[in-house]
């Protein structure tokens, strides 16, 4: 059921700023693919434009041979959780995950009793069982993450969408979800893009890597290929991070309070 | 949600229900009065009598509707458009007014009924607290300095400019015509005048529910009915030594009525406004009637005898007047400064 | 004084300030409760003493008189027809500015504005101008035996464009703080543009909706200056509630008078009370909100 997702040309302007510059990648189906690159550098555009959000100026977005433009959002079945997560505040846990099963038409949807079984199997599998009855203000972070996630595995993807999961998290609970992240994929094998600020998450994550800057593809490749032989000098600089992070990894957990001190 | 569809629904039945019962009322033929402040328990005496005398000729039931305004203000909705089946104003230059800007009434309205149109007419005098602590007797009264006098604002309302004449005709008669110092006078007048309501009702409540100024200059009507309102012994009317003789006139809107199916009531109503039971209802409600000799005797030993000037002839007429005193800069603009 | 204060020793200083401000505050707390007394709560008893000046039984005789009755009624179908309208307009209005960038949006939210910057009086002239005998589409509506102003639609007109402004100003400042995210959520899970509307946009915005649908019918109820332009004011026929009280204060009916307005400020009052009790539950949301970040 996941389909390879196949990027073209893409171009996006926002009045006269190009956000997007012949954006081309390929996603094989079942892939996880990271999205890396600087602020600003256009990955939430990217992500929009391939979930449909976004109209493209130019270029084409292919969902194994169909072309998207051809479908409507719903039929593109996309898993998208959003850098803020959008949980629907005024219902339940229960709701915001049953949501997309009950906005289908009336022909294609589940009884409230299959609906009630979909969901309580995906709180089991983002492990928040119990929690159903709750609001989304009553979940910590990491739990309204998880539940954003099974709202948008609830709809059966075929293609996963992830705009910086861990973003707004601290660095212990990133880590958690991080590997929970990865055995989940390994589990349910979805075509998976996912933007990240973290070269760490995404080396540490990813089958594959794609480098933007200034609305284009750097470099796309295995963390391996993209260590040993960064494409161009701004990969050098970008990557340059990561060897050094490896290094201060022990002397982290004090130099952090010195520098908060010294300010 | 629910809530919202509920309550909506409810409003749009509640809507039907009231416009239903609306149209119901209309089912018998209405006259539209449009007429202006001080006459409304008049038109109200009127109204019953006309409606019962109808019925009793040709068998149909006729509702009477009434409107009240300045005169001004009346004169121009009915130009904009208010289906006035008659009206009956406070003075001639306001149905000039509809009969110049529209063709709803004929230009020679006044020639329609007897007496110019005009089946009453009233006067102008001055209303006192109890005692009259100030004692104000005559015009002259008016412009002493420390007296607060009341009248409302002649640009926009008919008593108020029938108030100015009476004052000018008065000052022109003292200063032998000289209408510089009249002017002067009159000017000084104005400038006791603490507050400038926009209708002769409007001066009425500022003098006497809301206790301000010592004299209101008024209507005769009016006055008798602010003694009758609050009682005789709280307010004494001053008679002074010169009045005008104030017309109000009455007129068919014809193309209204055409158009309605109401131009025989509507003739019928005002004629009957000089009928021997219209003039008797006139002189109960304090209006001089023109034809006294059905009115009860009672009635018109209230009416003081005074001197009056006329529009026609001591001011050349209303459209005269109006342009040489109450138009944009003219007189009044000239000699009026508001003070506070 | 500046000069002496810097040479004061630093610990007195904040103590000082205290305390001064805690003058100051008791001072202008009790100011404002003295002005909100003289100034509010004092007329708002005399329309009630003096609507009871004559005993319950007056009060009563006088709502049965046909011409308030016809008053309170007009004032009642007015409302049921501005309001539901302007919720419903104000909120599809509200939706595209909050929800869209487009073309004339800038515009769009200055004319909705308009109804609060311009005196009511003028928007009662405007509607003289334009269906008037005299006016635009005067001779139009004449010959097709329309009558609007100095009749029912016309002042139906005057209300809802006066009361327009109340619903969409409340609901644009919260749609735009909510910005489009939860919509996009939906939408990528499949739901239709109305699925979408009716279950994320509406349920998010209907404690504000809710009211600007009091506030909108307070003024429409109570709206005096345009209604009174574009009324005609004949007895029984188009006379408002407000409109009605004027001219019963005119006929020196001042018991009638008040006892009308006692029920129109009664009917306030009311409209208040589920205001306040709103903002209580509206209170409790965005505190939520509020904890969410
Ligand atoms: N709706 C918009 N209107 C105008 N400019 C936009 C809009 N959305 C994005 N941009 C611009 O496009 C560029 C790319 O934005 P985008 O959000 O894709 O960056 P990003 O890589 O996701 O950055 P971040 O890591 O900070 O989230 C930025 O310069 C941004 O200012
Ligand atoms: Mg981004």
């Amino acid at each position: 059921m996941s389909v390879p997702v196949r990027v073209r040309n893409l171009e996006k302007n926002f009045g006269r700023y190009p956000a997007l510059r012949g954006v081309s990648l390929n996603v094989e189906a079942g892939e996880l693919v990271a999205l890396l690159g600087p602020s600003g550098s256009g990955k939430t555009t990217l992500l929009r434009a391939i979930a449909g959000l976004e109209q493209p100026d130019a270029g084409q977005v292919l969902f194994g041979d169909i072309d998207a433009n051809s479908l409507s959002l719903r039929e593109r079945r996309i898993g998208f959780v959003f850098q803020q997560y959008a949980l629907f505040k005024h219902m339940k846990v229960f709701d915001n995950i049953a949501f997309g099963l009950r906005a289908r038409p009336r022909a294609s949807r589940p009884s409230e009793a299959a609906i009630k079984a979909k969901v309580l199997e995906l709180l089991h599998l983002v492990q928040l069982d119990g929690l159903e009855a709750r609001y989304p203000a009553q979940l910590s972070g990491g739990q309204r993450q998880r539940v954003a996630l099974a709202r948008a595995l609830a709809i059966e993807p075929r293609v996963l969408l992830l705009d910086e999961p861990f973003g707004a998290l601290d660095a212990r609970v990133r880590k958690d979800l991080r590997k929970w992240l990865r055995e989940l994929h390994q589990r349910t094998g979805h075509t998976t893009l996912f933007v990240t600020h973290d070269q760490d998450e995404a080396f540490e994550l990813a089958n594959r890597i794609a480098i933007l800057d200034h609305g284009r593809i750097e470099q796309v490749g295995t963390a391996a290929e993209i260590l040993d032989r960064p494409a161009t000098p701004f990969i050098d600089s970008f990557i340059e991070g990561i060897a050094r992070r490896n290094a201060d990894q022990q002397s982290r957990e004090w130099t952090k309070p010195h520098v908060v001190v010294s300010r | 949600m629910r809530l919202l569809t509920r309550r909506s629904i409810a409003l749009g039945a509640a809507a039907l229900f009231l416009s239903f019962e609306a149209a119901q009322a209309l089912a018998d033929r209405t006259l539209l009065n449009v007429s202006y402040d001080p006459t409304r328990e008049f038109y109200k005496d009127f109204n019953a009598a006309f409606a019962a005398d109808w019925k009793a000729k040709t068998g149909e039931t006729i509702t009477i509707e009434q409107s009240h305004g300045g005169s001004g203000k009346q004169a121009r909705a009915v130009i904009d458009g208010l289906q006035a089946d008659v009206v009956t104003l406070a003075l001639a230059g306001d149905i000039d007014q509809i009969a110049n800007k529209t063709d709803k009434v004929p230009k020679d309205w006044a020639t329609k009924l007897p007496n110019n149109a005009a089946p009453y007419t009233s006067t102008i005098v001055f209303l006192v607290r109890k005692g009259n602590p100030r004692g104000i007797k005559d015009w002259n009264d008016l412009v002493r300095d420390g007296v607060q006098v009341i009248t409302p604002n002649p640009k926009t309302s008919g008593g108020a400019r029938w108030n100015y004449l009476a004052a000018w005709a008065y000052a022109s008669k003292q200063l032998g015509g000289d209408d510089g110092k009249v002017k002067e006078w009159v000017a000084d007048l104005y400038r006791n005048v603490p507050v400038l309501d926009t209708g002769a009702r409007g001066s009425t409540t500022t003098f006497a529910q809301r206790g301000i100024g010592d004299v209101l200059i008024s209507w005769e009507n009016e006055a008798f009915l602010v003694q009758k309102e609050f009682g005789a012994d709280n307010f004494e009317i001053i008679v002074p030594s010169l009045s005008i003789k104030a017309e109000p006139p009455v007129a068919v809107v014809a193309a209204n009525a055409k158009a309605k199916g109401n131009l025989d009531v509507a003739e019928a109503y005002l004629r009957y406004l000089y009928s021997p039971e219209g003039q008797k209802l006139a002189a109960r409600n304090f209006f001089r009637p023109v034809d006294a000799s059905s009115a009860d005797p009672a009635d018109l030993a209230r009416f003081p005898k005074i001197e009056l000037v006329s529009i026609d002839k001591d001011f050349g007429g209303w459209s005269k007047a109006q342009k040489e005193f109450f138009a944009d800069g003219a007189i009044f603009d000239q000699i009026y400064r508001p003070t506070n | 004084m500046a000069m002496s204060d810097r040479f004061l020793p630093l610990a007195h200083a904040p103590e000082r300030a205290t305390s001064e401000t805690a003058f100051t505050k008791v001072v202008l707390i009790g100011i404002a409760v003295l002005f909100l007394v003289a100034i509010l709560f004092l007329p708002l008893v005399t329309v009630f003493v003096e609507a009871l000046r004559k005993g319950w039984g007056t009060l009563f005789e006088n709502f049965g008189d046909p011409d308030t009755l016809s008053a309170i009624r007009l004032t009642l179908l007015v409302a049921a027809i501005a309001v539901p309208f302007n919720a419903v307009v104000g909120l599809a209005a509200s939706w595209c500015i909050a929800k869209f960038e487009f073309k004339g949006r800038n515009l769009l939210l200055t004319l909705i504005d308009l109804p609060f910057s311009i005196s009511p009086v003028i928007s009662g002239l405007v509607y003289v101008l334009l269906f008037g005998a005299q006016g635009w589409l005067g001779p139009w509506l004449s010959a097709h035996d329309i009558q609007i102003i100095f009749a029912v639609p016309g002042i139906v007109l005057a209300t809802v464009l006066v009361t327009f402004p109340f619903v969409a100003r409340e609901l644009i400042p919260l749609m735009q703080s909510q910005g489009t995210s939860e919509e996009e959520a939906a939408l990528m899970l499949g739901a239709s543009g109305w699925h979408t509307f009716f279950k994320v946009t509406l349920p998010n915005v209907k404690w504000a909706l809710l009211y600007g649908v009091l506030l909108c019918n307070a003024r429409a109820m109570g709206e005096f200056g345009a209604v009174s332009v574009v009324s005609g004011h004949i007895r029984g026929l188009t006379n408002t509630m407000p409109l009605h009280i004027e001219i019963l204060y005119n006929e020196y009916n001042f018991v009638g008078a008040f006892a009308v307005a006692s029920l129109l400020t009664g009917l306030a009052l009311i409209t208040l009370l589920a205001k306040t009790l709103l903002e209580w539950r509206f209170a409790g949301e965005l505190a939520a909100k509020a904890h969410r970040h």
